[in-house]
Order: structure tokens, then sequence, then C-alpha cells
């Protein structure tokens, strides 16, 4: 018989299958790229608000006497230099936005004595609760799986997370944030 | 004929793999502490070891924050001179020397003998250009001390690395 193959020649097909593939590989992942982190959402906001940390003073303070406020939880220490670069911004957050219901809740991975400087230096008006090497532990139970900082965890006026994101937080976050749930 | 279907697809494949890397890059995958800044550290001869740091791209480590001990105790390191470092112009703390990429230190050990295992520590402090720091950290390498007119032993890692598939 002469019949010609109404097929492509075997190279060929198997390319069309490998791209094909690849096409189906990429939608895909890029799918999963494309829904929304179901983290910070379903987070639970209780065993962060739970926590009771001592202030620079050494008097006791529990997160939860926020509770109702936007809340913005920020690890940070004085040996960290992009935590204290975005310091200020908080500052003059908390300054414009505190009557709103604003509120800064700072809690260092260092001592008492060299956050009370830092918060002289820069003319700290939010709390500053001292955590210690402990405050990176909790930091990882919320969300810092790197164990870096700074971390910045927002909780709604609501009680739930809003935002977990390590890294500094940019002014164009935190005015979305002020604008949306306050 | 077949050709140009089969382009198609592929093109359609390429433009999902570029946005696949753009989206990669918009967002920084940062590493854990001992992946950022890999110890590792080598006997040379019975009374020098040999430490360095592996600094990941886009990382650094503070010259100032860094230090090594040695046990048993009786083991006493000898001073330490630390390479210079490339001066980084810090808005909280003045001017500080950094290290990037690679930083390889001699360690001079007192009362060491050969063929004794000695355990060099070291602590590191340092960040990432992505705007994060890591707090201090301190790795271990356990190295046995060569011979006299032996070759250097090998180089061990902290934290040797793993394999990773999916990342």
């Amino acid at each position: 018989m002469n019949e010609e193959s109404p097929r492509p020649p075997r190279g060929r097909r198997w390319l069309a299958y490998a791209v094909a593939a690849l096409v189906a590989l990429g939608l895909g992942v890029y799918a999963f790229r494309l829904l929304p982190d179901p983290a910070p959402g379903s987070r639970d906001s209780g065993p962060l608000l739970a926590v009771s940390l001592p202030d620079v003073d050494g008097h006791p303070q529990s997160l939860s006497q926020w509770r109702g406020r936007l809340l913005v939880v920020n690890f940070w220490a004085t040996w960290c230099a992009p935590c204290k670069e975005e310091m200020p911004m908080f500052v003059e957050a908390q300054s414009a936005h505190g009557a709103k219901g604003l509120q800064f809740v700072g809690i260092a991975v260092d001592d008492a004595v060299k956050v009370r400087q830092f918060a002289k230096e820069i003319g700290l008006n939010y709390p500053a609760l001292i955590g210690g090497y402990g405050a990176m532990e909790l930091s990882k139970t919320l969300g810092n799986t790197v164990m870096a900082l700074p971390f910045t965890i927002v909780i709604d006026p609501k009680g739930k997370v809003v935002l977990t994101q390590l890294g500094p937080v940019r002014p164009a976050q935190l005015e979305r944030l002020v604008a949306d749930f306050l | 004929m077949g050709a140009p279907v089969a382009r198609a697809p592929a093109l359609v494949g390429i433009a999902l793999l570029v946005l696949e890397i753009g989206a990669a890059g918009a967002q920084v995958k940062l590493l854990p502490t001992e992946e950022a800044f890999r110890f590792s550290a080598r006997a040379l001869d019975a009374r020098t070891v040999e430490a360095s740091f592996a600094v990941a791209d886009g990382y650094y480590l503070y010259r100032d924050k860094l230090r090594f001990s040695a046990t048993p105790p009786e083991v006493s390191l000898g001073p330490v001179a630390l390479p210079a470092g490339k001066v980084k112009e810090d808005q909280f703390f003045g001017k500080v020397e950094t290290y990037r990429d690679r930083v390889v230190v001699r360690l001079p050990l007192d009362h060491a003998a050969a063929g004794q295992a000695v355990t060099v520590r070291a602590e590191s402090q340092g960040c990432a250009d992505a705007g994060v720091c890591y707090p201090p950290n301190a790795q271990s390498v356990t190295v046995t001390l060569p011979q006299a007119g032996a070759p250097p032993g090998p180089l061990i890692d902290a934290n040797p690395p793993r394999k990773r598939w999916f990342n």
C-alpha cells in the first residue's frame, strides 16, 4: 500500500505533546500564583492577642488591651537597620491616625536599655514591648518562618489578621490599611 | 503546515514562563540564616584552622559582629585578624564594614595537638539587601587537626546543603 501517513512525524508529535504539557504546567503554576495567599486572612489573631510582654519600664502589657483597634504589631530590634529605618514612618502614622483607631505596638527582639535609648532618639509615641530572643520564636509561630526582621502583623478592628509581612512596610501599604479599616 | 500550529502553543508557553519568572522576581524569597551565611572550616595544620563564610548573593555580614571561639577550652584562640570589609555608610550605625560573597579567616590555635578534634564556633550577624536582618547566629564545625607535614583536612560545612526539588 502506498498510503501517506496523515500523522506528523514522530519527533514533531512528541514535541507538540511536550509543549502542551509545558503550557498546562505553566497555566497551573500561574493560576496558583494568582490565588490570594490564604494564610493572613485565615490566621487567627487569638494567640497574638493573648501575648503579654513587659514594656520598657518592666510593666506587663497584654496585646488584648488594643483589641478593636487597627493594630500594627511590629517585631524589630536595635541591631536591625531596616527596622529602624521604617519606624519614623510608624511614629508619624501613629500621631496622624491614632485618634481614629490606629495602634502601633513594637515588640523588640532586644533588651530594655537599648530599646529605651532608641525610643528616645526617634521620639517613639507607641508602646515598645521587650521580647528578647523569645520574641523571635513567637514571630516564627505567627508566620515568620525565615526568622528575620522587621516582621509585621496587622490585625483589623474585628480581630482578623489582614497582613503578615517580612521586610519593611511600604508607605502605600500603610495608607491602604488606614483607608480600608479606619 | 504543522510548524505554525506547533509554534502557537510554544509561544504561549514561553510567554507564561516569562510571566512566571517576573512574578517570582517581584516576590522576594528570603533564605534562612544558615543558608544565607554558610559557615565552614578546615584544619590547615596542627595550629591553624581556616574558617570561612560563603555569603549568598544579595546578603552581607557585619565585620564587627563576627566572633570566633574554640573548644575544648584548653585550645585557646590566638589573636584573629579579620580581613577588611567593604565600607558601608549606615544611617544608624555610621561607617560599618561588611562582608559579601566570601570571607576567610585564619584562626591560630594555642595548646592544640595534632590529631585532636577541635570545635570552632562562629557568631555572626547579617542582613539581606531586600531589607531584612537576621538575629545573631552561632554555627559550629568540628575539625581534626592534621599530623605535622600532612595536608590540610577537608572543608567541613556547618550545615551541609540539602537537595531541594521544589523551591
